[in-house]
């Protein structure tokens, strides 16, 4: 029996029309419970960078293990977004995140029970494994969404979730101040605001298991057995790792979103200090920072799909690699301004343009694999942890601040202008082709299914 | 944006009046001599334990020298091991830019002959290895001079401080709680799911 939808859909159920402000079933109400939960994974897991001016004096760290442990909590998701992609693939990203998001959170609240820096790092790389939920996020846009939509879609589920750091970077200085006030001391604080991040994560998941689909027709079990298509889990791996577009994607992704990561990590210690700011203003301008996620991202996904609509995947990529490089600049930029003002001031326009690039690189990735979708996500979401693991281990690590912290910022600008430029290899021969050549007419041997979908995308 | 320009280029140029003009330490003269209870290692308890800081001038130096002197300021300062590995305790001879003495104990007026007074160690000081420092101001509010308790390479009369920490059983017991919740809840979906595949079943 056919369900009728509130919104239009195509042959496929998905949808081909995006509102961000509506709840339709099970489309847009997957949208929210998608961004809402992986919002509370990025809050979880950037609570403890504003306050680690407080907490480093109370647990005696020294600027190494502070840097070991922003590079702790970006490797446990790379290899937790491994493995998500394929488990998507299996489960569905509903059960997938669910589970992933009730396992960590208890781990959050056990924050207030570190007393050393070495369970600060541990802690730290355990918290990380939550944002491989952002690989279920897209997975669950790009099977509810059209090719028409993708990119929207994903941009504004992956920006509005993103905004999760920021709204931390605000939120915890203000709480541990709100406790300072009640006359708790500093120690004790802080360790009580790590209760707001980890009951949020709870009720998300909560909210997802209750109340979301993994796709049109119903939940990935019964959806299942309907496809005439039999896959086994080793089948979808192998042709996602073996597709080259994937490393790529990840590796520029990781020059994106993983800088972007770095960036959560060390702006607010950076801001606090290079100019001697109190605690909540420094926490304020890194807010400001995740806070331009809300439309950044979702307008790098916009871009991707206009550019898709007018000139195919050429348009695509041509408009990832100019904002990418646009961004490297800027981020070079940063390191290299004195004022405070001035540093803000770029600050901002960095934020956009780099927060726009993981969007557009987002409206690339459906169109790579449509059988092992959920391993080419996972390979480029765990990309961009990579990235941001190597930029934050060769630049903001080491002992006695060898490279200073703005000096690092230049760097990693230049690393970014350099490996945007591998965009340029890519090349999709039935998905519009690449950035120098259009697509070929010859049949692909990658994915022998469903090739009317493709008709979509034009 | 004219607006913006403008408030850009005065903090600009705030902050360059600001650096310009701001004492150094080295053109500080020590002339206080300054002498705390805590022996050399000792630890202390911080919020438990009381330090006593006995202060005078100097009086093998020249009797109008301490004439512009107004009040005293003394601070609790980071010793070089408790320095390593911190940039944001770092020492710089700039005193606006200078990290190393982070926490105030206490401002008293100025008086030359022997003073004394009593100091908790407060609730907040985190553990690390400290000296104390007075640094003694003009009427303008600049800093003239100085004393410690330590000598000019800061590697006698250290002592220790130790913090509490903010753990407490109530916290402990209600994240044990949470946990339990999380995971179990968990379980509980994934049972209420099965039975309601099974239902559509038996359909």
């Amino acid at each position: 029996m056919e369900e009728s939808f509130s919104i239009p859909v195509d042959l496929n159920h998905k949808a081909t029309e995006f509102n961000p402000f509506s709840i339709s079933s099970p489309h847009m109400q997957a949208f929210h419970l998608a961004w809402l939960s992986l919002f509370s994974c990025f809050f979880s897991t950037f609570s403890i960078p504003p306050l680690i001016p407080i907490i480093r004096e109370d647990l005696h760290l020294s600027h190494s293990d502070v840097g070991k442990a922003a590079v702790a909590s970006f490797v446990g998701s790379i290899f937790s977004r491994l493995v998500m992609g394929p488990t998507c693939d299996l489960v569905g990203p509903r059960i997938a995140s669910a589970t992933l998001s009730l396992i960590t959170a208890p781990i959050v609240l056990s924050t207030s029970f570190i007393s050393s820096p070495s369970s600060f790092i541990l802690i730290r790389f355990l918290i990380g494994f939550s944002l491989a939920n952002f690989v279920a996020n897209q997975f669950w846009m790009s099977s509810m969404f059209s090719g028409r939509v993708v990119g929207i879609a994903n941009g504004f589920a992956a920006g509005w979730a993103n905004v999760g750091s920021g709204f931390a970077q605000l939120f915890m200085p203000l709480i541990y101040s709100f406790f300072i006030k009640t006359n708790l001391s500093s120690s004790t604080a802080w360790r009580i605001a790590f209760i707001f991040p980890a009951i949020f994560q709870a009720v998300t998941a909560i909210m997802v298991i209750a109340f979301g689909q993994d796709l049109p027709d119903g939940n990935f079990k019964r959806a299942k057995k309907n496809t005439t298509y039999k896959d086994n889990a080793f089948g979808v791996l192998f042709n996602g790792l073996k597709n080259y577009r994937g490393w790529i994607l990840g590796l520029t992704y990781g020059f994106c979103f993983g800088v972007e990561l770095t960036t959560d990590n060390i702006i607010a210690q950076y801001f606090y200090d290079r100019f001697s700011l109190d605690i909540e203003t420094a926490g304020i301008i890194a807010a400001s920072f995740g806070f331009a996620n809300i439309v950044s991202r979702p307008a790098g996904g916009m871009v991707s799909d206009e550019m898709g609509r007018r000139y195919g995947m050429r348009g695509r990529l041509w408009s990832l690699w100019v904002v990418q490089t646009v961004a490297g600049l800027l981020c070079y930029w940063l390191g290299r301004v004195n004022s405070l003002w001035g540093s803000i001031l770029v600050m901002c326009c960095f934020s956009l343009f780099v927060q726009a690039a993981s969007g557009l690189t987002f409206g690339v990735v459906p169109f790579v694999s449509k059988r092992s979708l959920g391993v080419i996500s996972g390979m480029t979401g765990s990309g961009g942890t990579v990235g941001a693991v190597v930029t934050q281990v060769l630049l903001f690590s080491g002992s006695d601040n060898k490279i200073s912290t703005e000096k690092g910022i230049s760097i990693m600008g230049l690393m970014m202008l350099f490996c945007t430029l591998l965009l340029t290899l890519i090349y999709l021969p039935k998905s519009g082709g690449g950035m120098f050549c259009g697509s070929s007419k010859e049949s692909d041997d990658d994915d022998p299914i469903n090739v009317q979908d493709y008709h979509l995308l034009a | 944006m004219a607006i913006q320009g403008f408030l850009v280029v005065s903090l600009l140029f705030s902050c360059l009046a600001a650096t310009s003009y701001g004492v150094t330490f080295s053109s500080l003269q020590e002339s206080l001599v300054v002498t705390a209870s805590p022996k050399h290692g000792q630890v202390l308890r911080a919020g438990e334990d009381n330090i006593v800081v006995t202060w005078s001038f100097n009086k093998s130096l020249a009797a109008g020298t301490d004439s512009s002197y107004k009040t005293v300021k003394f601070k609790l300062c980071y010793a070089p091991v408790s320095q390593q590995d911190r940039a944001w305790r770092k020492t710089e001879d700039h005193l606006n830019k200078d990290k190393t003495c982070q926490h105030n104990i206490v401002t008293k007026p100025y008086s030359s002959s022997n003073n004394t007074f009593t100091w908790t160690a407060e609730r907040d000081v985190p553990t690390a290895t400290y000296f104390i420092r007075a640094y003694a101001y003009n009427s303008a509010d600049h800093e003239v001079a100085y004393g410690q308790t330590t000598d000019a390479h800061k590697t006698t009369n250290l002592f220790n401080v130790q913090a509490i920490s903010g753990r407490h059983v109530s916290l402990d017991i209600a994240s044990i709680c949470f946990s339990a919740f999380a995971v179990v809840s968990l379980f509980g979906f994934f049972f209420l799911e099965k039975r309601k595949a099974k239902k559509s079943q038996a359909k």
